[in-house]
């Protein structure tokens, strides 16, 4: 047996802060998708337990602000006119100026907020001990109701693009950070789950699509979050054996792909989620794990390819779940540490008591 | 390549403003940053022109997955009637590039849902299908091409010939049972007892394939028949001294089954079944068995 390779923290904690100070231009094609991006660095950062130690606090700040400065705020005399584009922006690529108090003016033709990014906003600014006291609740609540479709799915922007599981797990997630259902009609989305549960008992990103790692953790998360796993889950024994069926070492997607760094989160926060990520073998997939970990720190997809920022957080994520030693707990439901949830939970005006 | 200075003369460019310390700034080509530039100045008053066209053309040579230019490209192509076939060719060759793009995919459904003409869809899908045959963005779409044209007539045989050129193909599988239950004409019940033989036929060929096993009791919950008819095939393999996990745990789903109706025996060896699962022949997911052994114990 060959030694296993140990976990390479700080080369990992060098990647992350990298990916927050200058990505490669490789990353263009994500440039609508900065904000997500920069939370798989922040978060993976917090899991580590480095955020605060490596990130000086002025510098935590300005980063706030530049969150800040992605949301669309409705405009003030007439609320109307933008609702349907409010919420957070991935990067400020539209064109209005730089505004750390957020874009109230903002009526241009092809500028709008997305649910991926204003979820992952929100959590950032969570790690980040912001709390969420520039979010404007109530114009991201509104403006959920323009993106659900007739079927229970949700779009990522009113601009029409495709609509699936990702983006009705956002908008459930958002909701619940928010802590206001009242964007979502949650009787069309607990239909849409039900029906995009397959033959095999796995979900997939709708109905009749086959069954999928990714997929079916938005849909078990989603429905924890909205307290309806019972009734949204057609059976949680046969669920949970396609869930336990998809490990090989590591856990594939999918059933006969190979095995993937991100399925040791989507599949195994699933698991943690219905209580029974026990029944794994830890070993095979912390084992699985470092084969993909890159010598110079990051995770990539498969064993020897190139990392990315995308799977070095989902594999330091998946390490969490099974509480390796030196990592923060995470919260498998919103997918940040349980030290970011506190803060929200113990902070924000949302939750507090009145 | 710059782009052309007296096309775009009258504009002054937009430079993108990221605060005094940008989070996850991306070092982008000059080229992309300047043509986001113009696009800046223009999209803020909706330009619809030719020139506009050719920028949006630019700017996803270096980011096919900007949602936002693709939506912008989408208005000015509607807007100067262009013909939209031509713009399926150019869509082709970028899906051919980029076969994993949310955005290339909706874009051609977005083209094809405005011209109602899919007679070109399948043999492009399959094309892609070719290359990888589980490429989950070309099922989506090619479902929605399906149900929307009503094309259910030849998928039954398409399906066939990939289970036949790899009957691991798990895609392949899920597409058969939307083409058999998702079709508005639903299949009789002789058809679905011939659809079961055929599978076991298949599960024979490779026992140890997950797909198919799936499959057969998905065809089973659905059809309403027993889960039973299946102990015969699982004991089948057995025999033949194959070891097949999944052969295995189908038996316990039977004997489970049948010591929720009281059977002392089949509860018997269903708990004996799962320590041989847990000890040997499925051991990565031990304690999977030893819970679903506790299961049995307590009925």
């Amino acid at each position: 047996m060959p030694t296993e390779k140990e976990f390479v923290r700080d080369k990992h904690i060098s990647y992350l802060k990298r990916g927050l100070t200058l990505l490669p231009k490789q990353y263009a094609s994500n440039d609508t998708n900065r904000m997500t991006l920069a939370f798989f660095c922040l978060s993976g950062l917090d899991l580590l337990g480095a955020l605060e130690s490596e990130i000086p606090e002025e510098r935590r700040k300005t980063w706030i602000d530049w969150i800040y400065a992605q949301q669309i705020l409705p405009d003030e005399r007439n609320p109307e006119i933008n609702e349907k584009i409010c919420g957070f922006r991935g990067s400020p690529f539209s064109g209005l100026p730089f505004d750390p108090n957020g874009s109230r003016e903002s009526r241009l033709p092809f500028d709008a907020a997305n649910l991926a990014m204003t979820y992952t906003a929100l959590t950032s600014l969570l790690i980040l001990g912001d709390d969420l006291s520039r979010v404007n609740r109530s114009s991201i609540i509104n403006s959920l109701k323009y993106l659900q479709k007739d079927d229970g799915s949700f779009t990522q922007t009113y601009q029409g693009m495709e609509s699936d599981m990702r983006f009705l797990y956002c908008a459930v997630v958002i909701s619940y950070i928010l802590n206001d259902f009242s964007g979502i009609n949650i009787e069309k989305a607990i239909d849409y789950i039900k029906n995009s549960q397959s033959y095999d008992f796995g979900i997939g990103q709708g109905p009749g699509e086959e069954s999928h790692g990714g997929s079916t953790y938005c849909a078990i998360s989603s429905l924890y979050m909205l307290n309806k796993l019972d009734e949204g889950l057609l059976s949680k024994e046969k669920t949970l054996f396609w869930l336990i069926s998809r490990q090989e070492s590591g856990f594939q997607g999918r059933a006969n792909k190979p095995p993937d760094t991100c399925y040791s989160f989507w599949i195994g926060a699933s698991l943690k989620i219905l209580d029974k990520l026990e029944l794994i073998n830890y070993e095979q997939n912390h084992n699985f794990l470092m084969q993909t970990q890159a010598k110079f720190g990051g995770f990539a997809k498969l064993i020897d390819n190139y990392p990315d920022v995308m799977h070095t957080y989902l594999g330091i994520a998946g390490l969490s779940l099974m509480n390796e030693p030196r990592f923060l707990e995470l919260d498998p439901a919103i997918n940040i540490s349980k030290k970011a949830k506190e803060n929200l939970l113990n902070n924000c005006a949302f939750h507090k008591q009145k | 390549m710059a782009l052309e200075a007296e096309v775009w003369s009258d504009i002054k460019p937009i430079p993108l403003d990221d605060g005094p310390d940008p989070l996850a700034p991306i070092a982008y080509d000059a080229e992309y940053s300047e043509a986001m530039g113009y696009f800046r100045a223009i999209s803020q008053r909706d330009e619809r022109s030719e020139r506009a066209l050719k920028l949006t053309e630019r700017i996803v040579e270096y980011n096919p997955a900007h949602y936002t230019i693709w939506h912008y490209r989408q208005q000015i192509l509607f807007s100067l009637n262009k013909n939209l076939n031509e713009e399926l060719d150019f869509v082709k060759e970028q899906i051919e590039s980029n076969p994993k793009n949310y955005q290339l995919w909706h874009h051609r459904q977005v083209l094809v849902e405005k011209l109602m003409d899919a007679s070109c869809e399948l043999p492009f899908i399959n094309e892609i299908l070719n290359d990888d045959a589980k490429n989950y963005h070309a099922w989506t779409y090619r479902q929605w091409i399906i149900r929307t044209f009503n094309l259910w007539e030849n998928e039954l045989d398409f399906v066939n010939k990939l289970l036949d050129k790899d009957v691991r193909n798990n895609s392949a599988w899920n597409q058969r049972y939307f083409t058999l239950f998702f079709n508005p004409t639903k299949p009789t019940e002789e058809f679905l007892t011939q659809e079961i033989e055929y599978v076991i036929e298949k599960i024979k060929m490779a026992p140890n394939n997950i797909s198919p096993w799936n499959y057969i009791k998905g065809i089973i919950a659905k059809s309403n028949k027993d889960i039973g008819i299946l102990e015969e095939l699982c004991k089948e393999i057995e025999k033949q001294d194959i070891i097949s996990p999944h052969a295995i745990g189908c038996l316990v789903d039977i004997y489970e089954s049948r010591a929720r109706k009281g059977s002392a025996t089949d509860k018997e060896e269903g708990i004996r079944i799962c320590t041989l699962l847990a000890e040997k022949h499925d051991a990565i997911r031990k304690k999977y068995w030893e819970y679903r052994k506790v299961i049995l114990t307590s009925l």
